[in-house]
């Protein structure tokens, strides 16, 4: 389960030295400014936005096609049911089958909103490394319940997925072999959660005592932000403007 | 099993955010009432993490194999860390996978948080037998096949009433129908493997489901 979430964090970009906080306000901005776009005239624009901002990062293409292929299966099931489902205006028809107008522009809709939204997501939490954005996040009002337990969950994620593998593979040198969803397989599985998340609980508590030992707790020392820079503000401004265009753009049309 | 970017309209998102944000706030609440709540915080998120982790588990089921949601479960072990636990795996599921989306984040979290509470409610009536392990384990499965099942629900209700500009409401709602009744089998397996795991928790380390810890045992010579 290995990711590289922030791998491409080091690079230097105008987005990777964007301050963090600014960072996350415009660029959230603007992926709910593209997901207001329906207007088939703006898609392009948005298109065009969206791989503006993935150029200027200069992340690698390889590392943005890879996060964007598990969820194009998903949009590709959609190609297939819309045009042929939804709509009157028949386009083509083969048998019993017809490609329908409206479905296809649904479909032309919901894929560039899809592709540009997924962009901006990947230039937002590609260019800085996590535990800077999950920072910002806390400075910039989320709660610190969810930032702890943000930084707790990660910090854990690929360990228990390693547990998680050893005890598989054990319980497949033992000759456990689930092949049907019989009460034997089932409650071998069960059992194998169950040891997950009994060993998970242990281990927080020997966790939570060496943290409480080091000051958890007691209120934390203000992390220091980086200054604002003008550059910093404008680049902020500028997506501003352009996510309030898009939303007016949509209103307008 | 959760919705990606750019397919429900803007009204429908903000909608899910709503309804997120209040749900995570009124749980913060009734956490904050714990003695000590940060207490909690490590143990939740290592448990979110587990459950993140156990939801790769495949179930085989003849051709294919599935793979749970464990809101169920993950209701009736985190009680009112749940929602935020959901949040926070969603987030992760999000960016790390690109599976769900961020806009959609509101809305998956409530169509598989809320379910969550509800299965953590069900679980809860343990209090009238807390004895008995039948009436554990068939809670356990209540709240497991409800869990998953009120989440497909939601899910498909949500996809069919948004997306295909025309198609009659008859016909929306045996889709719904159907495709609820496709995933009965799964609610089946579902509820039973959270009711084995509920036992086996039962049997291991009943403090996982709000159990006072039993005083170690002390060899008396």
């Amino acid at each position: 389960m290995k990711t590289s979430l922030d791998g491409y964090s080091h690079l230097d970009s105008p987005l990777h030295r964007w301050e963090p906080r600014l960072k996350l306000i415009g660029l959230l901005a603007l992926i709910s400014a593209f997901a207001f776009v329906r207007e088939l005239y703006l898609l392009p624009a948005m298109l065009a936005a969206a791989l503006a901002l993935l150029l200027l990062s200069r992340l690698p293409v390889r590392f943005v096609l890879r996060r964007l292929r598990y969820p194009g299966i998903f949009i590709l099931a959609l190609a297939v049911i819309l045009p042929l489902f939804s709509g009157e205006t028949v386009l083509l028809s083969a048998g019993p089958l017809a490609l329908h107008q409206e479905g296809l522009l649904e479909f032309l809709v919901i894929a560039a909103r899809f592709a540009a939204i997924l962009a901006v997501g990947i230039v937002l939490f590609g260019t800085a490394p996590l535990l800077t954005n999950i920072r910002a996040l806390r400075s910039l009002g989320l709660p610190s319940l969810l930032t702890d337990m943000m930084l707790f969950t990660y910090r854990y994620l690929h360990e228990l997925a390693t547990d998680l593998r050893a005890m598989q593979t054990a319980m497949r040198l033992r000759g456990f072999r689930a092949v049907k969803p019989d009460a034997r397989s089932l409650g071998g599985l069960a059992s194998l959660s169950g040891s997950l998340l009994v060993r998970s609980y242990e281990r927080s508590e020997h966790v939570y005592r060496a943290m409480t030992l080091r000051g958890y707790g007691r209120e934390p020392r203000a992390p220091e932000d980086r200054q604002i820079t003008p550059r910093d503000t404008a680049a902020l401004l500028c997506t501003l403007t352009a996510a309030a265009a898009f939303v007016a753009a949509e209103v307008a049309l | 099993m959760h919705l990606p970017d750019g397919i429900l309209p803007v009204s429908v998102l903000a909608a899910g955010y709503a309804a997120t944000g209040a749900v995570t706030w009124y749980s913060m609440r009734r956490i904050g009432r714990e003695e000590d709540p940060r207490e909690g915080i490590p143990k939740a998120s290592l448990l979110t993490a587990a459950f993140f982790v156990a939801s790769l588990i495949h179930i085989p089921v003849p051709p294919t194999s599935v793979h749970l949601i464990l809101n169920g479960l993950l209701g009736v072990v985190l009680g009112w860390y749940a929602f935020p636990a959901v949040l926070v795996g969603l987030f992760f599921q999000a960016v790390m996978f690109q599976h769900g989306g961020l806009t959609t984040l509101g809305v998956n979290a409530a169509v598989i948080g809320g379910p969550a509470l509800l299965a953590y409610g069900i679980f809860r009536l343990r209090r009238l037998r807390p004895a008995s392990r039948t009436l554990t384990g068939v809670l356990g499965f209540l709240g497991g096949a409800a869990g998953v099942g009120i989440t497909v629900l939601l899910l498909f209700a949500l996809l069919i009433t948004t997306i295909p500009a025309e198609l009659d409401a008859a016909a929306e709602r045996t889709a719904i129908y159907a495709l609820v009744l496709a995933h009965v089998p799964l609610m089946l397996i579902e509820g039973v493997f959270t009711a084995m795991v509920v036992l086996f928790l039962l049997r291991v380390r009943p403090e996982l489901l709000g159990e006072k810890r039993r005083p170690p045992e002390v060899a008396v010579r």
